[in-house]
């Protein structure tokens, strides 16, 4: 059984042409699938156990069979928005291999009897979409898109929507808003996108990754998809490893690899002379772990039961000649300034912990505030409109959790070195 | 379309069992039915569907592992909700705690202070304690975000109402959030003022003292007011409102929500120009003219100048009465006109009466609809009117109809009008032409008669037409028509009359529930004018009159014909309101009595008023009015009359009683008591029932004491084609919200005030070669008004239109159909 | 590995805010949705945003929003009120609602800035890796220059080429200091940006992905 999916001939030149990918067998599976009653390709789907890639970990199948049946105008939605800190294996898919992804929207699209559908990718993915608008425009051509696709009858229309920066247009209702022409504020949910998504329509919304799994797994059926990878995380995953590792970059595993494979084995490991601190196993909004969690298998269970998860899949490496209040502050930083400002957890809490923290970083904080930090981070997760504050609070709550000691020794240290220099000055 | 019927569900609320109606949002239900406060900032219900932003309303639901937004949460039967766990606290506290680390806490000198709901949920759901060290934020302030509202941004807590009010209520789209997380802020674009007719609204829709009333700070603390409910007569809408009271001064306008009225929402007219009440301006004594000047007077002496002219006048009187009278003014002055001076020649409309059986039908309960029915109908038919100025409190019903219950909606008027980006199908007639537009509606709708031609005499696309008549026959059956008393002005209106309820007929409005008609009257009481009979062909309760009087229009023929000796004035001024200024300008000239109440000296008053009694404003006055949709309201006195104001029935009830028919009153209720017993359908009412939220007659057992008349359909005559322009324009006129004496005279506002511009299609301008902005004269038989040219895409090619309703330059000086414009 | 509170222009770090502190201009008028018939829209720009207009369902022209503000951004370097009034007056919505969606983004400006757009990286990956140093080059490198807009930049999902930038839409990286000169250098000639160092085109990272499979 073969480890690489996704990433098979990822490299080979001219792969993004539709000439190449029918070559290599592609839009194969489109034709079996349409071929396909509805309701059976969307079983194929659940019992694939294929997990969604983007973060939140949702079965697949499973949301595709939430959509409603009946005439009303259905959507598919890709986020390709890929901005998790760490994360940056959409990239590679869309630019090297764009048709395996147009074929996974029509397949999804036929399974849910959707007949209009966006790409929303970030706007910063300027060669990116550039790429997709051509695969596009020869799918059309060669009718994979567009009216009555492959003479089956259905119909699917394809765009490609650019982002303009804003890392809450990841979350899929505020991607929504976004493609709607609006700032990119998350909804409520309920209801949910399945039922009221774009345009108040049913709307099927995933990753990038997840999508361009669905041509492997018409391709193998469902079951021998399912064998790959472990007990609730089936199939391969692609890892983005970056930070201070030796050989950063996208590798597609089997879920359930150990991660120390992934980061020393696929990545390279450490640099010379240099220790494992801390790693950040899913993006910059996973809990941390430490060299100690370096066996676990990853895959989605063992992440989870270690108290933090496998999100995104992509790892992020800090060795020992980092500090954490550095990490920690980039974090909140980024979290702050990427909150929507909706609700009001998210907005103060991530401004206010940033404050906090830059005053960890320059002395003038005190053991007490991060008593203050950690129950602050306890106030945001689980009370936000989304997830957005929780993504903060929790590798935030993690890190003072794991790395107090180091936290105070940094308060210390610079209280010392500014006495210091006062004593100095004084003196002087 | 149906309104929803909501079944009883019961949950369990801090181990109590409650009783709510399913669907109910979980903070509703817990404070009406459970009598527990869920404490909430961003829900507001009258904006539209919760947000879920702020976060304080969080509870704990058994059985959902993360805590819930309340104001989100419909109720459902079993459910079990805790709001007082220790877990709930916690993220209240915490929610209190993020919402205090940059808001100021600057209280003592904020206008909010003592009516803040973040002050009162702090004081009830904080901890008490600060822990925050970090400096606030801290900007200038506070800053003008438009003449009348303050802007504080340091005490805003993103709540979103005020956005979303601009978004999704009145949706003019002007004030948005900019910038993101922490940095965002309510704003406009690129400094332009939030200036729409509804803006002040958001002053109290805010939680906080972010946004003030700019007329309103800093003149007042709670504990130093009062608030006293009365009626807004402004307009025809009649909103429930709220007075805010200090030594006897109007200080401020609030909301008294009325889903039946109003929907909790004002205008900025009947916010701000509470203003006028205490402006030198204002006539706050009696005045008589001597040698050319009005001069103040005692009562006793201008009552008895009134009185002996009238008495001279022998007869030869006639009265208007306008907007701002009160049922029972108008019924004493239709009395004081009929019964003590012996003249039929009464009137309350602008541009002639109906037959008499016309005004039966019109009001007929079958055919009434009511304000809600314009928010669950399946179809609203916007019929020569816009709202936004006639009756403004109604557009935003509409647009909530068509936002949030998907009211199919469709307009017709000759003018472009605000709610066109909302309707489905618009259809645009020439200038009066709507006598012809409804013939080729019916024709459109019954399939018989040449819809061509009549749209053609319409001047109106005849494609359209059909497409509106598909439209609303697809529609369902619940069809309201929105339709302006100026539909049936002038000589033709029994026709256009007749009509539009043959239109009614084809559509079977009548007897429907949800459906029906709704008329915009001119004038605030307009209907309550003519139900109480200052009709010339109707005496209180639309019953036949002794004698049949001239119309207003009649009226100001005979009076320039010399027939007329004194002219009886009821708040208003015939230059202003009626259609011809010229006609009217005539009329006063040659009268030899002219006897107004006014509240100010408007130009036909300034100039031709031989006697001027002080009115009331609608803050002193007592009485009850009609609103259009034919719920009888109340007026309470909210503060003493200014000056030397006097109660106005006292002042016709004098009047009768020294020219002999004494009506017997010797109390404000009195009057209206002897009004309900003369009008049979309202008999029986009492001041009490009426109350604060009124009474819709139509709905009582009473109202089959209307007579009956005839509803068509009728057959009609062909309507004659409307003027064509060979190289002139069409003429039409409309009246801003802002055209109105209380906006000038009220300085908040008076930066409203309505300057002429003359609206073109883009095409007719560069047929006449002229530019967006220029100066230009607008003339017919000889007479001109000067105005800017004012260009609009969506004006129909053709027709020029301009303001009325304005001192200087007013449509009311031309005599139209057809007018010249040039460069001036 | 500092934080720059200059660093990201959303000025989220300090408490003065652009915008916080202004006052409505009491001497203009309220501007609603512009009115055609007053307002000039060259015809390719029109034509750009009905086009974009045409990939949405109809009744959905809003979604054109971004689309429209990228155009607007394209032609006239950045977000200008004129250029939102136009596009506000061909999507039938009132600038105040574009403006809204503009400054919610990072990478639509709304005041006016240097065409040439260097978005360094200095989120976590890159940080690790010198990005924060890598900023400040260019940053002095940067002064002066005429028409180069620098600044840190969240992370741009290419944290395989870490420290990185963005130039223009093209990615770069590693870069090291030695290349800011020549990068700035290629602006100024308007040659493409540090060719060999270009994202587009590495190979992948992955070891089995590089063999060609059958
Ligand atoms: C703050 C936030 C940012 C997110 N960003 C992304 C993203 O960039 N790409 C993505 O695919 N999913 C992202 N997600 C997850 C999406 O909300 C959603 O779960 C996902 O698109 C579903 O697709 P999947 O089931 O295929 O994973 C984000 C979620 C949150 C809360
Ligand atoms: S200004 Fe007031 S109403 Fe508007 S968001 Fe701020 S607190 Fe809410
Ligand atoms: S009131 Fe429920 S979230 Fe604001």
């Amino acid at each position: 059984m073969t480890d690489h999916l996704l990433f098979s001939n990822i490299d080979e030149p001219g792969l993004r042409t539709i000439d190449v990918y029918e070559r290599r067998g592609g839009y194969g599976s489109l034709r079996k699938a349409l071929a396909t009653p509805r309701e059976e390709l969307i079983e194929t789907l659940k019992g694939s156990g294929l997990r969604g890639r983007g973060g939140a970990g949702f079965p697949m199948g499973l949301k595709a069979s939430f959509l409603p049946k009946g005439d009303m105008q259905k959507y598919v939605v890709v986020n390709a928005d890929e901005s998790e800190p760490g994360t940056f294996k959409d990239r590679e898919l869309m630019q090297k291999n764009p048709h395996q992804l147009i074929e996974g929207i029509v397949i999804a699209a036929y399974a849910v009897d959707a007949t209009i559908s966006f790409i929303y990718i970030r706007g910063e993915y300027v060669h990116q979409a550039d790429v997709l608008e051509a695969a596009i425009a020869e799918a059309y051509e060669r009718g994979y898109l567009g009216e009555n696709v492959l003479g089956s009858g259905f119909t699917l229309s394809l765009a490609v929507h650019r982002g303009a920066g804003a890392y809450i247009c990841g979350e899929e209702t505020g991607l929504l808003d976004s493609l709607e022409g609006k700032r990119g504020n998350p909804r409520l949910k309920p209801p949910f996108p399945a039922n009221q998504g774009l345009f108040q329509g049913p709307t099927l919304i995933n990753n990038v990754e997840t999508l361009s799994t669905l041509p492997h797994i018409v391709e193998l059926g469902s079951e021998r998809y399912a064998e790959i990878g472990v007990q609730n995380s089936a199939g391969t995953k692609l890892i983005s490893v970056s930070g201070q590792v030796r050989n950063p970059g996208n590798f597609e595993i089997e879920l359930g690899m150990s991660s120390r494979e992934i980061i020393f084995g696929l990545a390279g490991g450490t640099f010379e002379g240099r220790e494992i601190k801390l790693w950040f196993p899913g993006g910059s909004s996973s809990p941390v772990l430490t060299k100690d969690d370096l066996d676990l298998p990853y895959d989605f269970d063992t992440m989870a039961k270690a108290g933090t998860m496998l999100g995104s899949g992509a790892i992020i490496v800090v060795d020992d000649s980092t500090s954490v209040v550095d990490v920690a502050l980039k974090v909140a930083t980024f979290y702050a300034h990427e909150s929507c400002g909706k609700c009001t957890p998210c907005r103060e809490g991530t401004s206010w912990t940033r404050k906090m923290l830059t005053r960890v970083k320059d002395g003038s904080a005190t053991p007490m505030d991060l008593d203050i930090m950690a129950s602050v981070q306890e106030r945001i997760i689980g009370n936000c409109l989304c997830v957005l504050g929780d993504a903060m609070a929790m590798p935030i709550g993690s890190m003072i959790a794991k790395f107090r000691g180091e936290f105070e020794d940094h308060i210390e240290r610079v209280r010392a070195e500014q006495e210091r220099a006062i004593l100095a000055g004084v003196s002087g | 379309m149906p309104r929803p019927i909501r079944e009883m569900v019961t949950f369990t609320l801090d181990g109590r069992e409650v009783t709510a109606p399913e669907s109910t949002m979980l903070v509703d239900a817990a404070l009406e039915y459970g009598d527990v406060e869920i404490p909430v900032f961003c829900y507001e219900p009258k904006i539209g569907p919760p947000v879920g932003a702020c976060r304080m309303c969080l509870v704990e639901i058994e059985g959902v592992p993360k805590l819930q937004a309340g104001c989100s949460v419909p109720v459902k039967d079993g459910m079990i909700v805790h709001t007082n766990t220790p877990r709930v606290k916690e993220a209240q506290e915490g929610v209190v705690e993020f919402l205090l680390i940059n808001h100021p806490l600057d209280c003592p000198v904020c206008d909010k202070g003592g009516e803040c709901p973040l002050q009162d949920k702090s004081f009830g759901w904080g901890s008490g304690i600060s822990r925050t060290v970090e400096p606030k934020r801290h900007f200038e302030k506070p800053l003008a975000l438009s003449p009348l509202i303050a802007i504080d941004r340091e005490r805003c807590i993103m709540c979103y109402r005020c956005v979303r009010f601009s978004q999704e209520v009145s949706e003019d789209h002007q004030l948005v959030l900019q910038e993101r997380g922490a940095d965002t802020f309510v704003t406009t674009f690129d400094g332009h003022p939030y200036v729409a007719p509804f803006s002040g609204n958001i002053i109290e829709l805010c939680p906080v003292g972010a946004l003030t009333s700019r007329p309103y700070r800093f003149r007042a603390r709670p504990w130093d007011i009062e608030q006293a409910g009365s009626i807004c007569m402004l307009c025809p809408a009649q909103c429930n409102v709220s007075f805010t009271v200090r030594d006897e001064r109007v200080l401020r306008v609030l909301q008294r929500d009325h889903e039946g009225v109003d929907n909790g929402w004002l205008c900025d007219k009947g916010r701000f120009a509470y203003q006028a009440i205490h402006v030198d301006e204002r006539v706050t004594e009696p005045l008589i003219r001597d040698g050319g000047t009005l001069r103040a007077v005692p009562w006793e002496l201008a009552l008895e100048t009134a009185a002996a002219a009238l008495r001279r006048a022998g007869g030869r009187v006639a009265a208007l009465a306008g907007g701002e009278t009160t049922n029972e003014e108008g019924f004493l002055l239709q009395s004081l006109v009929r019964d003590a001076l012996g003249s039929p020649d009464v009137d309350s409309r602008r541009g002639g009466t109906l037959p008499l059986e016309l005004h039966r039908a019109l009001v007929a309960p079958a055919l009434q609809a009511s304000v809600p029915d314009l928010q669950y109908a399946h179809a609203v038919l916007v019929l020569d009117t816009e709202p936004v100025d006639d009756i403004p409190i109604l557009d935003l019903r509409i647009r909530r109809g068509v936002r949030h219950q998907g009211v199919r909606l469709f307009v017709a008027t000759s003018r472009p009008s605000s709610l066109d980006d909302r309707a489905r199908g618009i259809v645009r007639y020439a200038p009066g032409a709507g006598e012809a537009f409804l013939a080729a509606l019916d024709a459109a709708l019954t399939g018989e008669g040449d819809v061509d031609a009549l749209a053609g005499a319409a001047g109106a696309d005849a494609d359209a037409v059909r497409r509106l008549a598909d439209g609303l026959r697809d529609a369902g059956e619940e069809v309201v028509v929105l339709w302006g008393e100026r539909l049936t002005a002038g000589p033709r209106g029994a026709d256009a009359a007749r009509a539009l309820l043959n239109v009614a007929a084809r559509l079977g409005l009548a007897g429907r529930d949800g459906a029906g008609l709704l008329e915009v009257p001119s004038a605030a009481n307009g209907r309550g004018l003519r139900e109480v009979g200052v009709l010339p062909n109707a005496g209180p309760g639309l019953c036949e009159p002794s004698a049949e009087g001239r119309d207003a229009d009649g009226i100001a023929a005979a009076a320039a014909a010399g027939e007329i000796a004194a002219l009886y004035l009821l708040h208003t001024d015939p230059l202003l309101d009626q259609p011809s200024r010229r006609a009217w300008g005539a009329a006063l000239e040659k009268a030899s009595t002219v006897i107004a109440h006014a509240a100010f000296l408007t130009e036909g008053i300034a100039e031709h008023a031989t006697v001027v009694f002080p009115a009331e404003s609608h803050a002193e006055k007592e009485g009850t009015v009609v609103h259009p949709d034919g719920r009888v309201q109340r007026l309470r006195r909210a503060i003493g009359r200014q000056g030397d104001v006097r109660g106005e029935w006292q002042v016709l009830a004098e009047l009768a009683a020294r020219l002999g028919a004494d009506p017997r009153v010797l109390t404000a209720s009195m009057v209206s008591q002897r009004l309900f017993d003369a009008v049979p359908f309202y008999a029986g009412l009492t001041l009490d029932e009426i109350g604060g939220r009124g009474v819709r007659w139509p709905e009582r057992e009473q109202a089959g004491a209307l007579p009956t008349a005839a509803l068509g359909p009728f057959a009609l005559e062909a309507p004659p084609a409307a003027a064509t322009a060979n190289g002139r324009l069409r003429l039409g006129a409309f009246r801003s919200i802002w055209a109105a004496p209380e906006v000038a005279a009220s300085p908040a506002l008076s930066f409203l005030r309505p300057l002429q511009r003359a609206e073109l299609s883009p095409a007719d301008a560069e047929r006449l070669g002229l530019r967006h902005g220029e100066r230009v004269v607008v003339a017919s038989n000889g007479h001109s008004v000067s105005a800017l040219v004012h260009l609009r895409q969506a004006a129909p090619e053709g027709s020029v239109f301009l303001e009325s309703g304005i001192a200087e330059h007013s449509a009311a000086n031309l005599d139209g159909p057809l007018v010249e414009v040039r460069r001036a | 590995m500092a934080i720059d509170p200059t660093d990201v222009p959303r000025f989220a770090h300090g408490s003065r805010i652009p915008g916080w502190d202004e006052s409505a201009d009491l001497e203009k008028s309220p501007l609603e949705v512009p009115d055609p018939a007053t307002t000039h829209v060259p015809d390719d720009l029109r034509a750009e945003i009905e086009a974009h207009v045409a990939k949405y369902p109809p009744d959905h022209s809003r979604s054109a929003t971004i689309p429209a503000l990228w155009a607007i951004q394209r032609r006239y370097g950045w977000c200008t009120p004129e250029g939102i009034e136009q596009a506000a007056c061909v999507l039938r919505l009132t600038p105040a609602e574009l403006s809204a969606v503009a400054t919610f983004y990072d990478m639509l400006d709304t005041s006016p800035t240097e065409r040439n757009r260097v978005y360094v990286c200095t989120n976590i990956s890159c940080s690790l890796r010198g990005a924060d140093e890598l900023l400040e080059t260019f940053r002095e490198h940067a002064e002066g220059e005429p028409d180069v807009h620098v600044r840190g930049f969240e992370c741009l999902g290419a944290c395989d080429i870490a420290p990185m930038a963005s130039v223009n839409g093209t990615y770069v990286g590693p870069l090291d200091a030695d290349d800011v000169p020549t990068l700035l250098r290629q602006l100024r000639d308007g040659e493409e940006p540090l060719p060999e160092k270009q994202l587009a085109r590495r190979p992948s990272a992955d070891p089995k992905a590089r063999e060609p499979q059958s």
